[in-house]
């Protein structure tokens, strides 16, 4: 990947206002830490990290969902959320990502962040299998991937 | 509260403040260069990790494609491949030296990585290569890949090509990842020295904005200190360029009444008189002659006098000029003229004074003596000036003296010298003048004096004591000219006022012992050489002579000359004045032993002492002075008695009318008047009549006529019965022998005086005198 100035001060802004989240969310999480269903929101943990994603919980109700993505790093991942298919997730012609064209649409995409970043998205999930995973050059095949089911 | 001190960057305090704008600017300018190297050796470090990542990639690939063709049997040398690999992935940790790909790419030389994110990557990164090495290394040994235990912490696929596709990509993946992170890192640190830089700058530009604004305004300010100086200077500054006038001070333009602008270039010329033009322009050219002075116009018709200075400094390239400094002298030298006039001139008649006329009389000898003319001096005093001082005031003495003046100067050649000396003295100076010449002249003189004066609404005829030297050059000093005319003026004077004496040498003997006399007078005075005498009178009525009365007669023993006879120093006390104080001793001394001998004599009737008064002392306030004298003898006013001449109450003017009421007071309180010498003066009947006297003195010449000439007997007789007439007591005077007291018995004369009675004596004897109250006539002792 080519190094981008404009990438790395978009990152470090994201890092910023991650940071500011971290902050204004930190009461929240601590308020959350008794009770995760807080006016029908629904947390749910994601934890990246070279190379595996971890999914907490990984069977919630369906509704309004929070998830908190952290990469515990060492390296820059992104996060994709994807309807679960029945069939194998289809690969770009490299045959080390997924082709998310053909996915499309997807559920959630977030860019790359460094280490140590927190983000959130909130989404409105329907009942259903759903699939997780990072896109970034053999982090998918290299085990980057998770799925959880929304009830 | 103390003012905030004004920055001056010309001081020591301020060259300390700019010293230190300009060093905090040096310093952050360093700083500043500092940065910008530090941050491109920063940007070089990063551009190598960027290159060494991107080899990876390359190199990781490459490992699959020499696996894949070692596989196949081919020749290939995937170990080499993975060497680089891992050397790449340790000098991007570690530092050190990254290998280049077929010698395409030189070496890369890198520093050890810093940072815990960049690190934990690039550790990351080396476990991807040593399980991409790994799992190519079993393939090829044939073995299965699934042996090999990942140490990345991945999960890889376990079909082999695809498990080594996966680690080439994380391998290429992760070491990019970690160069991207290198360079956001040093992105941030470029951010931030462009910050910091950029607030280097400003405030760098800031401080010299700072610094150059102090700069100029203390620049402007000393600028605007030395033109207030300049312009309200009343020195006069002009600057000469190539061109004319360069510049033109404000006193410039005051001094001259024109504006600046017409003062440029070629117009300060015209302020300058055409005479002088060329000499100027020399001088704006050239910066010679160094001083001058020259003349401007004013303006208005008049000029004022500058001195100059006039300085080269066309080598100053602060100036590049010829400058004239100018000063107006004007004033000081009007002054200085003035000065010089004073010096020379008399204020009131505006004629040349003494220091002048002697200077003159100095030169004029001088030529005299080379051509061997003669030349003639005339010293003119006026004759009665005092009088008309006196009477008329001062403001008319004035005007009498000049109008003499212009007289004079009216009456001589205008290459003579006119001057006066002072007071009513005047001194005319004749060059190449005989002696007839000069007395001819001393003729005019009188004869303009003569014409009378309007002075004060009266009618005055004036008249001179003029003296007349007439010298050769080289014969005399100025001084010993001077002093003969003096000479021969005092003889004018002496001959009876209203002419000229030229001088010769015998006055000036005359003259000397004169001087000599008046000299030792005054000098006698003070040393208590003076004393008195005393001559009784007596009564003639009864047969036994009864002393009256006693006349005070002054003594002078000299140490060097001996006994001088009154006649010949009362004269000289006469004309100098000093009869007025000699006059006082006479009258206290009298006073004094008159009382003396009342108290110690015991006498029941003290006869009356006579005392000598001169017309001189009768002036106002004689009066008081008498009665002062009187009380601090303790005597009675008619105890005493005064003697006057004839001439002293005759005498017309205000000093006779003066005289005569000093007298009548003095009368008044009971002082007795007598005539002294009466009969050689001009009396004037009336005037004895009208005139409150008690006695008078019939002069000796008749006394001692008496008895041998008709003449004499008859106008003693007539003398004689006149004060009878009139009630006043006739004494006799000078009576030496028994036929001219016989004579004047005959008479009818009430009292005499004489050798016959007594010789003038000291007091202690004329005290025996007294105690005896009478004197027996001696014809002997008359004689002796």
């Amino acid at each position: 990947m080519p190094v981008d100035t404009g990438f790395v001060r978009g990152v470090s802004m994201l890092a910023w206002i991650a940071l500011a989240a971290v902050l204004m969310g930190g009461a929240t999480a601590c308020a959350s830490s008794r009770s995760t269903d807080r006016g029908h929101e629904m947390v749910v943990r994601v934890k990246e990290r070279d190379f595996r994603i971890r999914v907490r919980p990984t069977r919630f109700e369906a509704g309004k969902v929070r998830f908190v993505i952290e990469n515990a790093g060492p390296v820059d991942h992104e996060m994709i959320i994807v309807r679960k298919r029945r069939n194998a997730i289809p690969l770009r012609a490299d045959e080390l990502t997924v082709d998310e064209e053909a996915l499309d649409p997807t559920v959630a995409t977030l860019e790359p962040a460094g280490p140590g970043s927190t983000r959130e998205v909130r989404l409105n999930l329907p009942k259903g299998s759903y699939e997780i995973f990072c896109n970034m050059a053999g982090h998918y095949l290299g085990g980057m991937r998770a799925f959880f089911v929304v009830t | 509260m103390p003012r905030a001190r004004a920055f001056d960057p010309f001081s020591g305090r301020g060259r300390r403040s700019v010293a230190a704008i300009l060093c905090t600017f040096a310093l952050s300018s360093a700083l500043s260069v500092g940065l910008s190297i530090w941050s491109t050796s920063g940007s070089r470090h990063q551009a190598a990790v960027v290159q060494v990542a991107a080899r990876q990639r390359t190199l990781a690939e490459r490992y699959i494609e020499e696996v894949l063709i070692a596989r196949q049997g081919d020749s290939a040398d995937p170990a080499v491949i993975a060497q680089k690999l891992r050397r790449s992935a340790d000098a991007l940790l570690d530092g050190g030296v990254a290998p280049a790909i077929d010698g395409d790419d030189d070496a890369t030389r890198l520093t050890r990585a810093r940072g815990s994110v960049v690190r934990r990557q690039l550790e990351q990164a080396r476990r991807l290569v040593a399980d991409l090495t790994a799992t190519g290394s079993a393939l090829l040994r044939g073995e299965p890949v699934t042996a090999v235990r990942p140490t990345a912490h991945e999960r890889l696929p376990d079909q082999p090509l695809q498990r080594l596709r996966v680690l080439t990509a994380l391998t290429s993946n992760v070491s990019l990842n970690a160069a991207r992170t290198i360079a956001g890192a040093d992105d941030r640190n470029i951010d931030h020295l462009i910050s910091l830089q950029a607030g280097l700058g400003i405030g760098g530009l800031l401080m010299s904005l700072l610094l150059a604004w102090a700069l100029i305004r203390a620049t402007r300010r000393q600028t605007a200190h030395f033109r207030s100086l300049v312009t309200s200077s009343t020195d006069l500054v002009l600057v000469f360029g190539r061109d004319g006038c360069r510049y033109a001070s404000a006193s410039v333009s005051r001094t001259t009444g024109r504006p600046a602008k017409e003062l440029l270039a070629d117009g300060i010329f015209a302020v300058f008189p055409e005479d002088d033009q060329p000499s100027i322009r020399a001088a704006s050219i050239h910066g010679e002659p160094r001083e001058l002075v020259a003349r401007v116009s004013d303006g208005s018709g008049g000029w004022r006098q500058l001195e100059t200075h006039v300085s080269d400094l066309r080598g100053d390239r602060h100036v590049r000029g010829i400058v004239f400094n100018a000063r107006d002298i004007t004033e000081r030298l009007e002054l200085e003229e003035q000065l010089t006039r004073q010096a020379f001139h008399d204020d009131l008649t505006d004629l040349p004074n003494r220091a002048l006329f002697r200077d003159r009389l100095d030169h004029a000898l001088t030529r005299a003596k080379r051509s061997g003319e003669l030349l003639s001096v005339l010293l003119i005093d006026l004759d009665g000036f005092k009088q008309v001082n006196d009477s008329l005031g001062h403001d008319a003495g004035d005007k009498l003296i000049q109008e003499v003046g212009r007289r004079f100067a009216g009456s001589v050649r205008t290459s003579d010298t006119v001057a006066r000396l002072g007071g009513d003295e005047y001194a005319i100076l004749l060059e190449e003048a005989d002696g007839r010449r000069a007395v001819h002249t001393g003729d005019r003189l009188l004869a303009v004096l003569r014409e009378p004066v309007s002075i004060a609404g009266r009618e005055l005829v004036l008249s001179a004591s003029i003296g007349i030297v007439t010298v050769s050059g080289g014969s005399a000093t100025g001084e010993e000219v001077i002093r003969d005319a003096d000479i021969a003026m005092y003889a004018a004077k002496e001959g009876g006022r209203g002419r000229h004496e030229v001088f010769h040498d015998e006055m000036a003997r005359e003259l000397g012992e004169l001087l000599g006399i008046e000299h030792e007078l005054r000098l006698a005075l003070e040393r208590g050489e003076l004393s008195l005498h005393y001559q009784p009178m007596v009564e003639l009525a009864s047969a036994r002579a009864a002393v009256v009365g006693i006349e005070a007669l002054l003594r002078w023993q000299s140490p060097t000359r001996g006994n001088v006879p009154p006649g010949r120093f009362i004269a000289v006390a006469e004309r100098t004045g000093l009869i007025v104080d000699l006059g006082e001793f006479v009258l206290r001394e009298a006073c004094t032993q008159a009382a003396a001998w009342r108290r110690e004599l015991l006498l029941k009737e003290l006869p009356v002492t006579w005392v000598n008064v001169s017309a001189k002392q009768l002036v106002a306030g004689f009066n008081q002075r008498v009665v002062e004298i009187l009380a601090a003898a303790g005597l009675s006013p008619d105890c005493l008695g005064i003697e006057i001449t004839e001439s002293a109450i005759v005498e017309s003017g205000i000093n006779g009318v003066r005289a005569r009421a000093e007298l009548e007071a003095l009368h008044r309180i009971g002082v007795l008047i007598a005539i002294d010498d009466f009969g050689t003066g001009f009396s004037s009947l009336g005037q004895l009549r009208q005139f409150p006297i008690d006695v008078i003195k019939v002069d000796r010449s008749f006394v001692q006529g008496a008895e041998t000439d008709s003449k004499d007997a008859t106008i003693t007789s007539n003398l004689i019965s006149l004060a009878h007439a009139l009630d006043i007591v006739a004494v006799a005077e000078g009576i030496e022998s028994n036929a001219q007291l016989d004579a004047l018995r005959g008479f009818g004369c009430d009292q005499a005086q004489g050798f016959l009675f007594a010789h003038p004596a000291p007091a202690d004897e004329v005290g025996k005198l007294l105690v005896r109250s009478s004197i027996e006539p001696d014809e002997t002792a008359a004689v002796a």
